[in-house]
């Protein structure tokens, strides 16, 4: 949430940035688009064209007075304004959008201009150059003619002389006609023309050619003299210089408008830049208010920081007190327990001591050696006829046997003793063991020793053998085959023998079945060593399954309770574990217990 | 302004004015400075990009630019003969005459307008024409430009010189570019014109007298000595009369149909005359004596002295240029 609001407010200011930027660029762009270059270039060669028209125009009048006789001239002022308007055209420059058509408009209409005059032109050279031969031509075409009069003698002459004249005022009138071609003067050269028609019939015939040349040429200056004085004319009327002017002024709107816009975006890019320093100007401001503040906050940061790393001293103080207090109260329930351990354990042997010390104390109260005693009194009251009494009375004939059968009867009683008495100090033994083993607690490592598991187990069942007796408990053994360990037996017998006494007490209240304990050794996997015990007692309920094993659990009423704890340290002391598991409340309990199987045999 | 009979070659006083300022006259007496006269020397050959020039020099001669590969420019346009054909009328791409006798493309960069009847402005235009004309090459601008792009030495050769390789403006371009250097400077008279007043022979400078003075100059005048103006064959005489009619006789009529230019045609340029027989729009003159009696008849409506029209050929034989270093 946080997250993605930062994301936004990182975006807008991005596109803030961008935003910003690109007005700034866009305004720089329009503001210093400068169109004036462009504007000057398109008049430069609008100018050009003016001049080369002016130049046409010049060129066509001296070709009119006949002061130039090359049409060149006339050709290229127009290629080179053909090539100069195309270049115009390629020339772009601003014109307001609602003024291009019109700019177009300009532009077709002096091209138009342009053309019309060109061909206007082109036909004057072709009029206009014939025209100029045959005016040039006249006097000589004359002079043949006045030449052939000469040749004439006087008296052929005579008659003539008023054709001569005739003929000299046509050329006269058609040299006229030239400068100014009135329509009177074409009617008198008409006329003059018809008069020389007819004065040639009475010519002689050599004057025949020359007239008709004459009058051909005089005809030709008649008809092209108006068409030429007619294109020069149209030439002046064609509006090119007009239309050259008109777009140097659209031009000169145009750009008059165009420095509008630029004079507009130049302050568009005022106010903007402006409002930009503005804007930077604040930002700084901001900048350096936000430098105090964050230089306050540091400075409070670097006091509360200080006031806290006191606190946490004094916190980190009490709480190592807090911990050694701990530790020591820790360590003093290790001991309880470990002393609790103890004392159950002893207390489990002492058990074993107690019944041993009992049944050999009952079998001394009930021993065969009291009927010795009455044997030896009888004998006493025969001291003298001792031999006679065990001969021949009664009673002292059984004596004898009486005494053999005795023997026999101490000798198994003192077997018995003898017996109970090794268990006694087997016992005693455990006693001693279990409180060394108290002491491996304290750091002496746990004693690996060669040991079969069956006879352990034997040895543990022994140890609880009296309970199980007088609680009628049969005992099942499903012993696998297994080879001599390495192994701590103390540890394992205390597993054992509290494992066989929970068994035990679990069945005490079972009335309406035969109470059995089956005990297992097995090998699983090859490696693992199993050892298993399983009572038809009352079972473990699902909820106390997990709480069985911890410190000072028990569901007895004696309170001898401790036993699965040490029993499942133990196991993991051997680097093995323990484990409970039961179908539920009255389904009895299987407690097995899993050890790395050290064979002692093995290649260790 | 009764009696301006006489014409002569005299400088005029700008250009005498002129040749003092540059001290020419002084430094140099031996070389005279140039004749101001109608007839103008040829301008010099312009020097232009060498690549493009030899690639239309090379199109000039291709012969793929027509429909089936028959013809190329040079096929018509014989530069060793005079930039025309030797016939009456050339061959087109099928084999049959075309209607009009080819003219010279040498100097043809110097006329005011293309073809006889002035039809298109530029050579540019003139290609694009010729070559889809469906008399002479018969081809179209779609077909040339593959068939060049499929050549290799082609595709190579447009690039290095436009960046839009074989396009048909580009195609247009080179040619024109090859034509603008068809020059034929050097002529007699071009060095006669230049100040080298002793190369021409007295008859030959008498021809060009009469030429002045007939008014073969109203026509053909200029740099080119022609081509700068259209004019009416026959302007004193009716010289399509008795002739059977052709409708390329309409001359420029086909192109304004204007009354006026009924039979009008663009003046022809009289350099390397002397070899671009034969003569005229329709190839009717055989000969330059003919053409010369057409001009005098039906254009100038006089009649020379034998000997005036002899001077007169004359002097059009010393405008023949050179050309590639060759007299024509
Ligand atoms: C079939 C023969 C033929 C071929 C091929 C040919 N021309 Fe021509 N050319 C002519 C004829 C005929 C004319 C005159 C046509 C007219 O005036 O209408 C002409 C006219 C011209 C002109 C105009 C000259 C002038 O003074 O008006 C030029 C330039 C020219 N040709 C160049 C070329 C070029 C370049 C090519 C190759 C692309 C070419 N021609 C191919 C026959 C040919
Ligand atoms: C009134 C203009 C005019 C005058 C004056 C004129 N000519 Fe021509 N000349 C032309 C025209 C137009 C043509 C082309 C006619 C055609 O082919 O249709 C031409 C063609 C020619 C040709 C043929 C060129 C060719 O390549 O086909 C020659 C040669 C020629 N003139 C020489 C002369 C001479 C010499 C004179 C002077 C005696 C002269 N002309 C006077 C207009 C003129």
């Amino acid at each position: 949430m946080r997250l993605s609001r930062h994301y936004v407010i990182q975006l807008l200011l991005g596109t803030a940035t961008l935003l910003l930027a690109s007005i700034l660029v866009f305004l720089y762009i329009k503001s210093s688009t400068d169109q004036t270059s462009r504007y000057t270039e398109s008049r430069d060669l609008i100018r050009q064209m003016q001049q080369l028209n002016a130049q046409w125009d010049s060129e066509v009048l001296k070709a009119r007075i006949a002061l130039t006789h090359n049409y060149d001239p006339l050709v290229t002022p127009l290629t080179q304004i053909t090539r100069i308007w195309e270049e115009l055209r390629q020339h772009e420059s601003y014109h307001a959008p609602k003024d291009l058509p019109g700019w177009q408009a300009s532009l077709d209409a002096g091209q138009a201009a342009i053309q019309d005059k060109a061909r206007l032109v082109d036909q004057f050279k072709s009029h206009n150059a014939v025209l100029r031969n045959s005016l040039a031509f006249l006097p000589t075409a004359e002079n043949d003619i006045q030449a052939a009069f000469t040749r004439l003698d006087d008296e052929q002459r005579l008659p003539l002389q008023s054709v001569a004249t005739d003929t000299y005022d046509l050329l006269l009138s058609s040299m006229e006609f030239a400068q100014v071609a009135s329509d009177d003067r074409a009617a008198e050269i008409l006329l003059g023309l018809n008069l020389l028609a007819v004065n040639k019939e009475r010519l002689p015939a050599d004057f025949h050619l020359p007239v008709e040349i004459l009058s051909n040429h005089v005809a030709l200056i008649l008809r092209e003299q108006p068409l030429v004085n007619t294109l020069l004319e149209r030439i002046a009327a064609v509006p090119v210089a007009e239309r050259l002017d008109e777009l140097t002024t659209h031009l000169n709107q145009d750009q008059q408008a165009a420095d509008l816009i630029d004079q507009k975006y130049h302050n568009y890019l005022l106010v903007f830049s402006t409002l930009l320093v503005a804007l930077l100007l604040y930002l700084a401001i901001r900048l350096l208010r936000s430098f105090t503040v964050i230089n306050r906050v540091n400075r409070a940061l670097h006091t509360a920081n200080a006031s806290l790393e006191q606190r946490v001293e004094k916190r980190t103080r009490q709480l190592r007190d807090a911990q050694s207090e701990l530790l020591d109260s820790a360590r003093q329930a290790g001991m309880a327990e470990i002393a609790t351990n103890v004392l159950h354990n002893v207390g489990n042997v002492l058990n074993s001591v107690n019944i041993s010390a009992d049944l050999v104390a009952r079998k001394l109260r009930t021993s065969k050696a009291l009927g010795l005693g009455k044997a030896m009194q009888l004998i006493n009251e025969h001291p003298d006829d001792l031999g006679t009494y065990l001969r021949e009375d009664e009673k002292g004939k059984l004596l004898p046997g009486y005494l053999n059968q005795l023997v026999e009867a101490i000798a198994v009683e003192q077997q018995g003793l003898t017996d109970e008495l090794a268990q006694l100090s087997k016992s005693v033994d455990h006693i001693k063991d279990i409180v060394s083993t108290q002491q491996s607690y304290a750091g002496v490592s746990s004693v690996l020793e060669p040991l079969q598991v069956s006879a352990l187990m034997d040895d543990a069942l022994r140890m609880n053998s009296g309970a199980l007796n007088r609680h009628h408990v049969t005992v099942v053994k499903e012993y696998a085959d297994v080879p001599q360990i390495m192994a701590d037996k103390h540890r394992l017998l205390l597993i054992m023998v509290n494992l066989i006494s929970n068994a035990k007490y679990a069945m005490s209240n079972l009335t309406d079945r035969p109470r059995q304990i089956t005990l297992s050794i097995q090998t699983v996997e090859d490696n693992i060593l199993q050892i298993s015990v399983k009572d038809e007692g009352e079972g473990i309920p699902a909820e106390n399954m997990t709480r069985i094993f911890t410190h000072g659990f028990t569901t007895r009423k004696e309170g001898h309770g401790f036993g699965l704890h040490s029993c499942a340290l133990a196991a993991i002391e051997m680097n093995g574990r323990l484990t409970a598991y039961s179908d539920g409340p009255g389904k009895g309990a299987l407690f097995t217990l899993q050890i790395p199987l050290n064979d002692a045999a093995g290649p260790a | 302004m009764i009696r301006p009979l006489t014409r002569s070659p005299r400088p005029s006083p700008w250009a005498l004015g002129l040749a003092v300022a540059l001290g020419v006259g002084a430094a140099l007496p031996a070389v005279a400075a140039p004749l101001d006269e109608p007839l103008k020397p040829l301008p010099p050959v312009p020097l232009l990009d060498a690549a493009t020039v030899e690639l239309g020099r090379q199109l000039f001669n291709e012969k793929r630019l027509s429909v089936n590969d028959s013809l190329s420019c040079a096929s018509c346009h014989q530069l060793a003969t005079g930039g025309g054909d030797d016939k009456p009328f050339s061959l087109g791409f099928d084999g049959k005459p075309v209607k009009l006798n080819t003219p010279t493309v040498f100097n043809a960069s110097l006329n005011f307008k293309q073809f006889w009847d002035g039809r298109v402005d530029t050579l540019e235009a003139q290609i694009e024409q010729v070559v889809i004309s469906p008399v002479e090459m018969g081809s179209d601008w779609k077909t040339v430009v593959d068939n060049l792009t499929a050549m290799p030495q082609y595709q190579a050769a447009f690039s290095q010189v436009y960046p839009d390789g074989v396009t048909a403006a580009n195609v247009q371009n080179a040619l024109a570019t090859y034509e603008r250097t068809l020059l034929t400077p050097n002529s007699r008279f071009d060095q006669y014109l230049l100040g080298n007043t002793d190369i021409l022979t007295i008859e030959e400078k008498y021809g060009y007298q009469r030429f002045k003075e007939y008014g073969c100059i109203a026509c053909h005048q200029g740099m080119n000595i022609g081509g700068n103006m259209f004019q009416k064959f026959g302007v004193m005489d009716d010289y399509f009369k008795g002739r059977t009619p052709a409708e390329t006789d309409l001359g420029r009529y086909l192109v304004t149909h204007d009354e006026e230019d009924r039979n009008v045609f663009k003046v022809p340029s009289l350099r390397n005359v002397a070899v671009t027989a034969p003569y005229f729009h329709n190839a009717s003159a055989k000969t330059l004596e003919e053409a010369v009696d057409v001009m005098f008849r039906f254009q100038l409506g006089r009649v020379p002295s034998a000997e005036d029209k002899d001077q007169i050929i004359k002097f059009l034989k010393t405008l023949t240029g050179q050309w590639a270093g060759k007299p024509l």
